[in-house]
């Protein structure tokens, strides 16, 4: 804009503005009593009142709980009961859907939810893909947590999960490559922070591991006319696939409090208004230090940090076990709900457990042919799938040799009792159930369902066609 | 937690403070024609998803509740009241502000949509003139969407606002009824049956008034009070007979609920210390 036009305009605005009634002046007045030209003033009269706002609802501790605090920690005892080196306890649960996890730290709730979709990847990294961390801070947590924009301790946090996980190479970024330079997975974690009894960071560190260790992304092949065509397989078609965890990056956060810099660990938000400084350590169970944070406050003697990673590596060891046993026993349950949920659909329309036994005595030489059915022939597929199941093994390489069929029967009628027991419980729940609708219950996912069960049931059966596993 | 057995019985869990309910008994139900309807879990046309209604999940905040209604699970917390109100809104009456928080992502325009939905309701079933010049805050954070997803939240909100022990003229009991596309009306779909159907409406209703009096509840103008709706939002096309229909069966399962919302939230009352501030 010329300057004439910048003189005009505000020629304008001046002229067609009253003046202000205290100095009688027309331009832009800075009394402190106008408000209705002082921009300036009035947005920072409201951004104080705001940070008043957010103060008034903020923890205000009185003198008196300070001292308790910090007199009951001379004689090392914590305002809750624990000892300066005691964790609070830890839940880990899941949601329904692969990815969510709820972690629950004492008083501290975490959300986190793991979603991937197909992008471009960077420029410098065509083969690698890409995750991104978004905390936010929900004013559910904290009367004084604002919606809106992060704060700065939500962006520090956000920072910290995303070191540990990103610099240390815990996911693994060169597997979610799908074709290089042009499509890759990237994912994305959402940190919820519900709840705020102090430690956020920890909490939302386990929350981020917990659902990275059970999400399922979809497989995807190369294929179409050309082979170039990239299909992404809906989940009942293929078994969706895990994130690779090389390892896991735990956090684990103390507290100096007092003059004498008394060390507590995981402390408490009560705790947490009266430290004077903090430090994260993520660590991970190969001895590995992964990041370090510690971002002013107090100063704090080279020895006592030196004991706070000591202390780090034994808690991070008993966190990762602890992740490490929720996600199995996740995964267990996962597993039998997809059996139960398939066993469901075939029991709608026969008796399967007789099928199972006839079609074993025909013999497995059978089954070889029977795979090659079902890539065409989707109208016989749940007589198809029944001869798929009940081929086990041989039935995904027609060309090699036949697994006995007298061992099969054993293992498998060792399993039909529990199909009759889910038979019995849910036929007078679902009389109406129908097969499912649609076409997708190929015998990819039965041959992935023969496996899943061996494995759940029979963990010493030795599959003939290991290599030939998809 | 057998979900099999909550479709058909009651079960009270005393673990948690958590209830599960079932269905509408199908004989009662004056809709013969739903029953042919076929759905992918195996419910009929007027069978609800089994609800899990939690109170006091949360600890800092004033008043905190989760509400599954099958997948689908929202948590709400309250917090409030607080001093002063916002700008163009009225000092002499309370003013209630809702934030939503969708699962992943920004919030967007539908998010500011159901803010304002679920504000509109709650003031509805509000004593605004008990806490004049005061702000409550309701934040909704949405956990999984599998289906029905804003009357899943109004419920969680109504019990948060129970659980704070916020003064209520009576509860809103929300409920999802849609249209498929042979006519038949089913109740409380699933997210992919939502996004099959021709259309579907989200209702509240206020619960059903249990009155000490003999006469029974307030009759204004002859119409009882319990067959008012709150609020209706609807989604696609559908006939004006289809939506009377909707209407009836959403009055028959919000009654069952209202009945299964005042027990559990009759539970608890009177246990919690104050936790304010």
């Amino acid at each position: 804009m010329s300057s004439f036009a910048t003189f005009a305009k505000t020629l304008l605005q001046t002229l067609s503005s009253p003046p202000c009634v205290f100095t009688k002046v027309k331009t832009r007045c800075h009394h402190r009593d106008c408000y209705r030209r002082c921009r300036l003033r009035r947005r920072r009269l409201q951004a104080r009142e705001k940070m008043e706002q957010r103060l008034a609802s903020s923890l205000i501790m009185t003198v008196n709980e300070k001292k308790f605090i910090e007199d009951a920690l001379l004689s090392d005892i914590r305002v809750d009961g624990r000892r300066p080196f005691d964790y609070r306890n830890l839940t880990i649960r899941f949601g329904s859907e692969d990815g969510s996890s709820e972690v629950q730290l004492g008083q501290t709730q975490v959300i986190g939810f793991v979603t991937g979709q197909l992008t471009q990847p960077y420029r410098d990294r065509p083969n690698e893909g890409a995750f991104a961390i978004y905390t936010e801070f929900s004013p559910m947590a904290d009367p004084s947590f604002e919606p809106g924009r992060p704060g700065e301790t939500a962006i520090e946090l956000g920072r910290i999960v995303d070191r540990g996980l990103r610099e240390s190479r815990a996911v693994d970024t060169e597997s979610l490559c799908v074709i290089a330079g042009k499509l890759v997975w990237s994912i994305r974690i959402d940190l919820h922070i519900i709840d705020n009894g102090g430690n956020l960071v920890d909490a939302a560190n386990i929350a981020a591991l917990a659902a990275l260790s059970t999400f399922r992304r979809p497989e995807c092949t190369l294929g179409g006319e050309d082979g170039q065509e990239l299909i992404v397989h809906p989940p009942d078609v293929r078994e969706p696939l895990p994130l690779i965890l090389h390892h896991f990056p735990v956090a684990v956060t103390f507290g100096f409090i007092g003059k004498e810099n008394i060390v507590v660990i995981d402390p408490t938000h009560y705790e947490e208004a009266v430290m004077g400084g903090s430090m994260t350590a993520t660590l991970n169970t190969n001895g590995d230090v992964c990041a370090i944070q510690k971002a002013g406050g107090d100063g704090v003697l080279q020895s006592v940090i030196m004991q706070c990673l000591r202390i780090a590596s034994v808690k991070a060891g008993d966190i990762t076990s602890k992740i490490k046993n929720a996600v199995e026993s996740y995964n267990t349950q996962r597993s039998l709900r997809k059996i139960k949920r398939h066993n469901l659909d075939q029991q709608g329309s026969s008796d399967v457990a007789k099928h199972h036994m006839e079609r074993l005595t025909v013999g497995s030489d059978q089954s070889g042919n029977g795979s090659q059915f079902n890539e065409h022939d989707k109208t016989n597929k749940r007589n198809n799938t029944l001869k798929g199941f009940s081929g086990g093994p041989a039935s995904w390489d027609p060309y090699s040799s036949g697994v006995d069929g007298d061992a099969l029967r054993t293992t498998l009628a060792s399993r039909v009792t529990p199909l009759d027991k889910h038979k019995e419980e849910s036929s007078p729940v679902n009389p109406e159930t129908k097969p499912s609708p649609k076409s997708s219950d190929t015998i990819g996912l039965e041959m992935k369902q023969s496996k899943t069960l061996k494995d759940a049931v029979k963990p010493k059966h030795k599959r003939r066609n290991k290599s030939n596993a998809c | 937690m057998d979900i099999e057995l909550g479709r058909k019985s009651i079960n009270c869990n005393e673990e948690g403070d958590s209830q599960k309910l079932g269905t509408i008994d199908p004989k009662s139900t004056p809709f013969a024609n739903i029953m042919e309807v076929d759905r992918v879990d195996g419910r009929t046309g007027n069978q609800r998803r089994p609800v899990v209604c939690t109170r006091g999940v949360l600890n800092r905040a004033h008043g905190s509740a989760s509400w599954a209604q099958g997948d689908t699970k929202v948590i709400a917390a309250v917090y409030g009241p607080k001093a002063g109100t916002k700008k163009n809104e009225n000092p002499e009456k309370a003013c209630i502000e809702v934030i939503w928080k969708p699962k992943t992502g920004q919030s967007g325009k539908p998010e500011r949509e159901y803010e304002m939905v679920l504000k509109k309701t709650l003031q509805s079933i509000c004593l605004l003139n008990v806490h004049p010049n005061t702000t409550t805050s309701v934040i909704i954070q949405v956990v999984n969407d599998d289906g029905a997803l804003l009357p899943c939240a109004i419920n969680a909100a109504c019990s948060a606002l129970v659980d704070a022990g916020f003064p209520l003229k009576h509860l809103a009991v929300a409920i999802c009824c849609c249209v498929a596309d042979n006519g038949h009306i089913i109740l409380d779909p699933k997210k992919l049956e939502e996004q099959n159907m021709k259309a579907f409406i989200y209702l509240v209703f206020p619960n059903s008034i249990q009155s000490v009096l003999p006469e029974g509840s307030l009759k204004p103008g002859g119409e009882v009070t319990e067959h008012g709706i709150i609020t209706s939002v609807t989604h696609g096309v559908m006939a004006v007979d289809d939506y009377f229909s909707c209407l009836k069966m959403g009055r028959a399962a919000a009654v069952e609920l209202s009945d299964f919302l005042r027990n559990s939230l009759k539970s608890k009352a009177g246990n919690d210390p104050s936790k304010a501030g």
